[in-house]
């Protein structure tokens, strides 16, 4: 039976969040919570890996006490237990004190883990460092972006595809990786599932001083990620009116522009267009 | 008294509107136009329990409480009212009323199918000459060594052309205007039960409503559905549930049609200004708001009297009453503000203005709801 710990984030849900366009931030206090998209993915990976080898899964969250929500929606899932980290100290963190309090809760909670599954981002940062930097915490090995996860021989075979390529990995026992939105599309929780996650669930909920962190590594003071400036980018569209003939045209927008559409094309096309009108001469 | 919703309740939200924005959402609009029953996604709805709702785990269901059901009904016909009008009707008087006055046997064979979904219910009593007068039922079933024969047609029978098991109003006495009256539970494979034409509706046309035939249909008597003469009080006490379904469907329509009334108004530019900086448009947009807050209270009020096990009867018809009349009054201000669009098929707050009159017919007219509300408020009051 293998011993699974799903790492799960809550998010606010950015589609129904309006922007302060004066602070430039998020009005985070509108926000729905819900469960990030990728760790959905990485528990029904987990899920599966349950369904056709045998395991137990526990559910992990850290975030302030309404982030239980995605722990009792994991449970409705099909996860065995939830875990909730949560104490004002661990508020601001980065992702490597987020990496610390989640490896100290992991060893903690499930020390004889076979594999840590983790989103590969998160929508309301998307640092992706959390995963990697988890399994450095934990000291075993971790791979990223994994699309398929197959268990053979006491040992995990991963799928990663890259620029076009596919990626045969194998990694032994145990493990971490993160999961991509392209695979394992997550199951809708069953209302039965939800009522009884509700009702009778082991979810259990622990601080700073139970987990005994350092309070150096955890929090705004233990980060050394310093946000500097948040900001919405801007996109200007201008139109330009061309006058002339056609070559006069032609010559002036590649004489003006091409840098940018060699940029977008991937094609030197200044020396292209140059060369080509030397033949034609 | 805590107006917050719960964790739970939350949870339930999110988890339906997800489902129905993803798996409703990009056929409502078709599925209305077509008058198609979307069985694809009713396949997608059997295992995550829409089926039962509130029918006890020991039979496959969800055991819900009533808030998180109406939430549930809310959410679907926030999206699309069909079939949110299929799964409150199968689960309120499909399922509740052989949950509530079934027997053991007839517990353990119906539930779990209907619970799963495998089975669709639905409840006839409405004819062409009955409806708010129960009493006027014309259909019989006559006591014949061991089965009862049943004779008669019902109309406009939600989920009718999809149904796998008829609860179905007929008349064991007809000398006895009271307790004349009884429940059988019909069931689609018995020879003599067939089903109509669609009836050709103004809204929820998604919903497979028809009129079904009884001829000399043989149900066993194991088949009655509490004690023969109990007709009338089971019709009432399981519409009291159905109109708990109903008013969060009526919400879930009005809370869709308001939701796109805001959007439009601040899209739809007039006099080179948005039309929701116009003080008419924003009283339109607070009464709609107002209104709707006012009727969920209702109902969550309803729903909780119900869970606690105090009378509801009265409140369930003040919910259903209100939210219905509310889903009619903000689908129009919602197609009013959408001007000629709103008119148009190819905006859904038409589709919602049409769904929303129903809620006013059904499961008890808005007159019968004051009927009901009236005679609880004489009886209280000296």
């Amino acid at each position: 039976m293998l011993k699974l710990v799903v790492c799960i984030k809550q998010v606010p849900m950015v589609s129904e969040l309006p922007w302060d366009p004066n602070t430039r931030t998020l009005k985070r206090n509108l926000a729905e919570g819900m469960m990030n998209p990728a760790c959905g993915h990485a528990l029904e990976a987990a899920l599966q890996i349950k369904k056709q080898h045998g395991g137990h899964i526990v559910a992990i969250t850290m975030g302030p006490p309404m982030a239980e929500e995605v722990l009792y929606e994991a449970i409705a899932m099909g996860a065995d237990r939830g875990v909730l980290l949560t104490d004002r100290s661990m508020a601001g963190g980065d992702t490597s004190a987020t990496s610390y309090t989640l490896a100290r809760a992991i060893k903690k909670e499930c020390p004889d883990f076979d594999l840590v599954l983790c989103g590969c981002y998160t929508s309301d940062s998307e640092t992706a460092q959390v995963g990697p930097q988890l399994a450095e915490e934990l000291d075993v090995p971790g791979a990223a972006y994994i699309e398929h996860i197959a268990v053979k021989d006491g040992a995990f075979r991963l799928h990663r595809v890259t620029d076009n390529f596919l990626e045969v990995l194998e990694m032994d026992m145990p493990g971490l990786v993160t999961v991509t939105t392209h695979t394992y599309m997550p199951r809708y929780p069953s209302l039965e599932g939800l009522q009884s996650a509700f009702a009778r669930s082991d979810i259990k909920i622990l601080n700073a001083r139970d987990l005994r962190l350092d309070p150096a590594k955890i929090g705004v003071n233990g980060s050394p990620t310093k946000i500097i400036n948040v900001y919405s980018p801007t996109a200007a569209k201008k139109n330009i009116v061309m006058q002339g003939t056609a070559k006069k045209v032609v010559d002036e927008i590649f004489a003006k522009f091409a840098d940018r559409i060699s940029g977008a094309i991937g094609k030197d096309l200044k020396t292209h267009y140059h060369d080509n009108k030397a033949c034609t001469k | 008294m805590d107006f917050n919703p719960c964790m739970k309740h939350q949870a339930v939200r999110k988890a339906v509107r997800k489902f129905a924005e993803t798996e409703l959402g990009p056929i409502a609009h078709d599925i209305d136009r077509d008058a198609r029953f979307p069985w694809e996604v009713i396949e997608k709805m059997r295992p995550l329990n829409y089926f039962g709702l509130q029918i006890s785990q020991e039979y496959g269901g969800a055991a819900l409480d009533s808030t998180s059901y109406a939430i549930t009904v809310e959410e679907l016909s926030r999206v699309c009212a069909a079939v949110g009008l299929c799964i409150t009707v199968h689960n309120s008087v499909g399922a509740y009323p052989i949950e509530q006055f079934g027997t053991p046997e007839q517990k353990e064979r119906l539930l779990p199918r209907l619970a799963s979904g495998e089975w669709i219910g639905a409840f006839c009593l409405t004819e062409a000459n009955a409806g708010s007068d129960a009493g006027a039922v014309e259909t019989t079933a006559v006591y014949d060594d061991g089965d009862y024969i049943v004779n008669g047609t019902k109309v406009f029978v939600t989920n009718g052309g999809a149904c796998d098991v008829a609860l179905t109003f007929a008349i064991t006495s007809p000398d006895d205007r009271r307790k004349g009256a009884s429940v059988l539970i019909v069931e689609k494979s018995m020879p003599g039960f067939a089903v109509g034409e669609l009836e050709d509706l103004s809204g929820m046309r998604a919903n497979p409503v028809s009129s079904l035939f009884f001829e000399d249909v043989r149900v066993p008597e194991a088949n009655l559905l509490g004690r023969l003469g109990d007709g009338l009080k089971i019709g009432l006490i399981t519409l009291d549930t159905g109109r708990i379904g109903i008013a969060a469907q009526a919400l879930g329509i009005a809370q869709s049609a308001f939701e796109a009334a805001v959007k439009y108004s601040k899209e739809r530019q007039q006099f080179k200004k948005p039309i929701s900086s116009f003080q008419t448009i924003q009283n339109y947009l607070a009464d709609m708001a107002t209104e709707i807050e006012a009727a969920r209270l209702l109902l969550y009020r309803a729903c909780a009297l119900k869970d606690a096990g105090q009378p509801f009867s009265a409140a369930a018809a003040m919910a259903k009453l209100y939210c219905s009349t509310t889903a009619s009054r903000v689908t129009n201000l919602a197609v009013q503000i959408h001007g000629g669009y709103g008119y148009s098929k190819e905006y859904d707050v038409e589709r919602f203005f049409r769904d929303a009159k129903a809620t006013e017919i059904y499961e008890g007219t808005s007159e019968i709801q004051r009927m009901v509300i009236s005679r609880a408020v004489l009886a209280q009051l000296v």
